[in-house]
């Protein structure tokens, strides 16, 4: 699960003194939003986005200045200008989790993903680690996600697999979540099957409480520490 | 009245799928029996099955696909793919059957001799894929249907309905680049149900943009939601596309009795839907409507819930 793998390697990027107008069509062309600057030898010296060129334009709400003026003014205005020159960069080597956790941090929707001497190897963006975590979900698998509320105690999980199995059916992915009540866990097996009623059946006969989709969110969590 | 044809054939019921599987002879059984107790069997035009040329089916199957699957029946394998595609030394045969015979049936409806049709098969087939069998199907007999209609019957646009409580992905995936064939289905929300695709955004792809349409129903809904639904979004489309041939992908397993699905639909619920499908087929398709068995698994409400059908179908109701 390291980010080199997942990584886009074609990194589209740009020079330092390329001017700004030539930056927003590069991202427009190939659908992005991060564009690294590096220098001659691809090494970074910063990255720009979509947002750092508009920010350069004018507002719409302002039409008094001169359009001539203003033009001159952004054809002269060059990447370096404008660009974050204090970008978090991240190693090939490190994992997924760690960009996922990284981009909570932080904020930032990409990173650029660079070598011992700085030089870019990829980007890695919240769309390639969404692709990640989809697969890891098993969407793309036909399934059922069926939901299991357990004690948080040792033991627990062997038992859902082998009532499962006992079953005849297969897993697409087995998701674990905290739950509301301390001292239990949800657990959310991806079951690749169309016969899930039998399943659940067993389950409940076997003494587990089943939990309804329907009233579950995933983000169980506080989203700040605040709340 | 119309008439009706029905395909049903006893050897349907040799697709062994073992002890304890839902998708299980007896629901054609209870099926039939609901047709004979009402004495509607007279009044039906019989069908029976003849297996489907090798060139129907590789119009929708990749041929790997397919001799994959006679392979696996001849080797006396009994699942292919996923555990819950359990099958018998039979299998193929009757899968040729069943899409056969639905063949034969849109015969008889070109031909005029019938005026439209319940075909009672096994196995279903909205969940098969181009090259994989899936959710206890094998062939796609929909799309097989909507391919014949096509190269043999000069049919340019078709219309697939699929009120299966399942999404037909495999259908889905078969037509959603071409523009001649629009695929609706109805179905449980992907997020609760097999088999996790037909969301509201998946729309058709290249050309095809624009030709699928998916309206996804949360648990716990039934009648009054299918139809301001299927108003909503189906009624309007179809008027769109002003189809030539109607094909149904019918499920019963929406039913509330059904333990498939968390879809609560009445028996009622079953009846209008089949009654707005023969309206349109009267209004768009000079009647022509093909109706084809995917799933339904709750045995004692099959019988009744096909009486309906047919007499739907028939306009008895």
């Amino acid at each position: 699960m390291f980010v080199e793998q997942s990584m886009s390697k074609n990194v589209i990027a740009i020079g330092p003194e390329a001017g700004i107008l030539e930056a927003k069509d590069v991202m427009a062309e190939h659908n992005i939003r991060h564009l690294p600057v590096v220098d001659k030898d691809d090494k970074l010296l910063g990255v720009i986005t979509d947002r750092d060129v508009r920010s350069a334009m004018p507002s719409i709400f302002v039409d008094s200045c001169n359009i001539e003026e203003e033009k001159e003014r952004l054809s002269k205005l060059k990447v370096k200008d404008v660009m974050t020159k204090d970008v978090v960069t991240i190693s090939p080597l490190y994992t997924l989790q760690d960009a996922l956790l990284l981009m909570q941090k932080t904020r930032f929707g990409a990173f650029p993903v660079v070598d011992e001497d700085r030089k870019l190897k990829g980007i890695i963006s919240i769309r390639d680690l969404m692709r990640a975590f989809i697969n890891v979900l098993g969407l793309g698998e036909p399934g059922i996600l069926v939901g299991i509320l357990v004690e948080n105690r040792l033991g627990q999980m062997k038992r859902i697999v082998d009532t499962i199995t006992e079953e005849h059916v297969s897993f697409g992915s087995i998701l674990v979540a905290r739950y509301w009540d301390e001292g239990k866990r949800a657990v959310f097996p991806y079951l690749l099957t169309n016969n899930v009623s039998k399943v659940k059946k067993k389950l409940e006969s076997s003494g587990f409480e089943l939990l309804n989709p329907m009233e579950w969110y995933l983000d169980q969590l506080p989203r700040h520490k605040t709340d | 009245m119309k008439k009706t044809g029905f395909l049903y054939d006893d050897r349907y019921l040799l697709h062994d799928t073992g002890p304890y599987h839902p998708e299980r002879p007896e629901r054609l059984k209870m099926i039939r029996k609901g047709l004979e107790e009402a004495g509607l069997l007279p009044m039906l035009t019989p069908i029976k099955a003849s297996r489907a040329q090798q060139k129907w089916i590789e119009a929708v199957h990749n041929i790997k696909y397919i001799l994959r699957f006679e392979e696996s029946c001849l080797y006396g394998l009994t699942e292919m793919d996923y555990p819950d595609n359990q099958m018998c030394g039979a299998s193929y045969e009757i899968a040729l059957l069943a899409a056969g015979g639905i063949l034969d049936t849109i015969k008889l409806m070109m031909e005029g001799k019938i005026d439209n049709a319940f075909c009672a098969v096994r196995p279903p087939g909205h969940h098969a894929e181009i090259d994989k069998s899936m959710g206890f199907c094998y062939f796609n007999n929909a799309a097989v249907a909507a391919k014949y209609l096509q190269s043999e019957w000069n049919i340019r646009k078709v219309a697939i309905i699929d009120f299966d409580v399942h999404h037909g992905n495999g259908t889905q995936h078969i037509f959603e680049r071409d523009p001649s064939v629009f695929y609706y289905s109805i179905h449980e929300h992907p997020s609760f149900a097999f088999p996790g695709t037909g969301r509201e955004f998946e729309k058709g792809t290249d050309a095809g943009l624009g030709y699928t349409l998916n309206t996804p129903v949360l648990p716990g809904q039934g009648d009054a939601e299918y139809k301001k639904l299927m108003e909503r979004d189906l009624f309007p489309a179809i008027d769109g596309f002003s189809p030539e041939v109607i094909l149904l992908s019918t499920g019963f397993d929406a039913h509330v009795d059904d333990d498939m699905s968390g879809i609560n639909l009445s028996t009622e619920g079953y009846s209008w839907i089949i009654g707005r499908m023969v309206e349109l087929a009267d209004k768009y398709s000079d009647g022509r409507l093909i109706s084809i068995l995917e799933g339904g698994y709750c045995l004692p409400r099959l019988p009744e819930l096909g009486k309906n059908h047919v007499e739907m179908l028939m306009g008895k109701k």
